[in-house]
């Protein structure tokens, strides 16, 4: 049972990070992010607005080699297609591969001109310049967030290139969309939202032809494809300027907090955490619902809550040796979120909602749990005195901090005196005072303690130097000094046999 | 009681116990509301149980399915129970979003639960969309005739009223349970399957063409894509 606490307290320790970790490094009040360097999205903004332009251009670069990867690896694999389904033809047997290699050449020819071209294009220049400047401000940044996007892009290709045409088709449509997109960043959240859902619409609607109706691969193209679009969408559409996420994310942030003493009996929740088993899994849970937050496809925050829910699961199994129902679910639920504080959490919830595709929402069992989710957020947002069977009196002395119901059974770990123990029993947080004031008390009397014995010490002292001083004294007058020239010193006849003293020598250069 | 009902079977793999036909599978949407205590987790649990294992890997049983094969199509119901403490009323709205069934449950024993779910009615009727839900009143606890405080003939005219289904259940028993399983699915096909985007298929089945479902086929399961 205490190990199990262990387990809690260590794991958490490394879960909950310093407030002031988490605000914005310009120091404007609002909450920072690791993937914005910890500035918070508007500083972000104004601060590294260059830096995504950059980014973007770089992007762009990335795709065009890839597409230029991905015509290649068509084209050779349509060739070797050629090849095989049409037979030779006698006469131009070495022709057929000649002329092929030959288009490419001019391909590339055309490519690099155009390269060229580009490079010396104003606009280029400008983009140059900018990358320079860049370069110093904040190397790392840039390095760093292209580094997942080029990923996720080379990983798009891939995936696109088993499709062949189609595929290409997809590719396409994408990049034409993120162009768009970046266009409309000032647009309201729920503008993009509609336009990233149009365009998934009309994607999947389009692949249904493609695919002849196997809803199946359409579903799969299309995660792909949230996956691809959502990456690099995120920055600009995570939290925007234009809602109030940011300050909503504060109020929740700041309403969990105050709710520090919600105790998991008040929530009626079945989990014993003095079961290993249980704490452990409770542990888990709050890892996940936290993990949430860095990632940044839709999909992938979803299966962190799925997967902090199957935590939540088995806690309850484990207790109550039977498999939960709702009943039991939805209390947990708000409880590990009460305990994980997760960051940013309405942001998430809402990004989930504009940029998931909304049958995953809806149903299937992602879907169950993610509305559980909801259902916690707004459950807490509305927490009040008769959702935890408390009176009105006693949820506002806990809100105010004047009581705290944790405290009746920590009772007997303080160690109070007489006077004390009437107060604690009904006001802990007096109690919590009066014991720091006994321990304040006694520490200053043993510091007189320890200043009388200092002050006797430095009197020990300065008799101890008189009394040497005296006995020095005593001794000299005893034994006056008196001072006899050794032999040695007399004697002193070898003095002639000693050679000349050494004289300074000038060296030529 | 509770323990007398089938226990979920925690390990089931989702894949192994799909049903692999050459048929549409279309993905029901059923959500369960009423008061705490009127029986919803034990519906759910009777209507995952008969001929089927659960599909849920996990070791909860909130959220169930259940596969009801139509002579046309293939319902996959996903079984959304519901908190129905009184202090969660608040949120249960959020369930229901894009529900093609909900049902109503209340327990015949206790009047103050009929009185509830047509609280609850009132809240679904707010959110309401013609012909994209479709509703059912359940009389649970059939099997306590004895004890009865809403009578059969009330369900039923509150429901009429109302343009609701009606039956009334034993989970305990078990009566009436497959029954309302089976004409849940018949009406939800009816009313909603045939309307442009109102059921949606379920990714995880391989789908032929409609054309071809005489044609039992062995090896569809072969031509899946992916994992
Ligand atoms: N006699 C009888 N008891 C039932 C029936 N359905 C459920 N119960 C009991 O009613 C209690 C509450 O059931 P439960 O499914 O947890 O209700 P929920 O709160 O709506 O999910 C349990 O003790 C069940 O055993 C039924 O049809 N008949
Ligand atoms: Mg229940
Ligand atoms: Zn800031």
């Amino acid at each position: 049972m205490i190990r199990s606490h262990c387990i809690l307290r260590t794991e958490r320790r490394g879960i909950h990070v310093d407030q002031s970790d988490l605000l914005c490094k310009k120091g404007c009040g609002y909450y920072g992010n690791a993937a914005w360097q910890g500035l918070c999205s508007k500083c972000w903004r104004e601060e590294y607005q260059r830096v995504r332009q950059k980014q973007i251009q770089d992007d762009w670069a990335l795709a065009e080699k890839l597409q230029r990867e991905e015509e290649a690896a068509y084209a050779s694999s349509h060739g070797v297609q050629t090849q095989s389904t049409t037979p030779p033809q006698p006469g131009h047997t070495s022709l057929g591969p000649f002329s092929k290699f030959e288009e490419k050449k001019t391909n590339e020819k055309t490519r690099k001109v155009t390269t060229v071209k580009k490079f010396f294009s104003p606009s280029s220049r400008t983009a140059s310049k900018k990358e320079t400047q860049e370069g110093k401000t904040s190397p790392s940044i840039s390095r760093h967030a292209s580094f997942d996007t080029d990923q996720v892009s080379k990983d798009f290709v891939e995936f696109l290139k088993n499709l062949q045409k189609p595929g290409r088709e997809i590719h396409k449509q994408c990049r034409a969309f993120l162009v768009n997109m970046s266009s409309k960043k000032d647009l309201g959240a729920d503008e993009l939202s509609e336009c990233v859902q149009d365009f998934y619409q009309n994607l999947a609607d389009r692949q249904m032809t493609h695919f002849k109706g196997s809803s199946e691969s359409v579903e799969q193209v299309m995660d792909q494809v949230e996956k691809y679009i959502m990456t690099r969408l995120y920055k600009s559409v995570f939290c925007p300027e234009t809602t109030d996420d940011e300050r909503k994310d504060l109020a929740t942030q700041n309403r969990i907090r105050a709710l520090h003493w919600v105790t998991i009996q008040m929530l009626c929740v079945s989990m014993d955490e003095e079961i290993p088993e249980v704490s452990e899994n409770v542990v888990k849970a709050i890892t996940d619902i936290i993990e949430m937050d860095s990632k940044r496809v839709p999909r992938d925050k979803l299966a962190c809550i799925t997967r902090c829910s199957k935590h939540i699961f088995s806690a309850i199994r484990i207790t109550k040796n039977e498999p939960a129902s709702a009943d039991d679910f939805l209390p947990a639920l708000i409880y590990i979120v009460l305990k994980a504080n997760p960051p940013r959490l309405q942001s998430n919830i809402q990004y989930i909602t504009r940029f998931c595709n909304p049958s995953r929402l809806m149903t299937g069992e992602d879907g169950y749990y993610f509305t559980n989710l909801c259902c916690a957020a707004a459950f807490i947002e509305k927490l009040d005195a008769q959702s935890l069977n408390l009176s009105p009196e006693e949820f506002e002395r806990y809100m105010s901090g004047q009581a705290s119901p944790r405290c009746s059974s920590a009772e007997g770990e303080w160690p109070h005196t007489g006077q004390g123990a009437g107060v604690a029993a009904t006001n802990p947080v007096l109690a919590q005072l009066n014991h720091n004031l006994e321990q304040l008390s006694s520490i200053s009397s043993r510091q007189e303690k320890v200043m009388e014995a200092a002050q006797s010490l430095q009197a020990d002292l300065l008799s101890w130097t008189e009394s040497v001083q005296r006995e020095v004294n005593d001794i000299l007058e005893k034994y006056p000094l008196t001072c006899t020239v050794s032999a040695i010193d007399a004697n002193n006849i070898d003095n002639d046999n000693l050679p000349p003293p050494l004289t300074p020598q000038v060296f030529a250069g | 009681m509770g323990e007398s009902l089938p226990r979920v079977h925690g390990g089931a793999q989702q894949h192994s116990d799909t049903l692999r036909r050459p048929v549409h599978t279309l993905r029901v949407k059923m959500v369960l509301l009423g008061s705490s205590g009127v029986g919803k987790s034990s519906l759910a649990l009777r209507f995952s149980k008969d001929e089927f294992r659960s599909t849920s890997p996990t070791v909860g049983c909130a959220y169930l399915t259940q596969v009801v094969h139509l002579s046309n199509a293939t319902l996959r119901f996903e079984i959304w129970d519901t908190a129905g403490q009184e202090k969660y009323h608040s949120v249960t709205p959020l369930y229901y979003r894009g529900a093609h069934v909900a049902l109503l449950v209340y327990d015949i024993t206790q009047r103050e639960t009929f009185v509830r779910a047509q609280v609850w009615l009132k809240e679904l009727e707010k959110q309401y969309i013609p012909g994209s839900t479709v509703i059912w009143l359940v009389g649970n606890k059939g099997d306590l005739a004895h004890d009865r405080q809403v009578p059969l003939e009330e369900g039923e005219s509150l429901a009429s009223n109302k343009g609701l289904y009606f039956i009334e259940t034993s989970a305990l028993s078990g009566e009436q349970v497959n029954e309302l399983l089976q004409s849940v699915a018949h009406r939800v096909f009816e009313c909603i399957g045939a309307q442009q985007g109102g059921l949606t298929e379920w990714q995880e089945t391989p789908t032929v063409d409609l054309r071809h479902k005489d044609s039992f086929n062995l090896f569809a399961s072969c031509c899946k894509v992916g994992p």
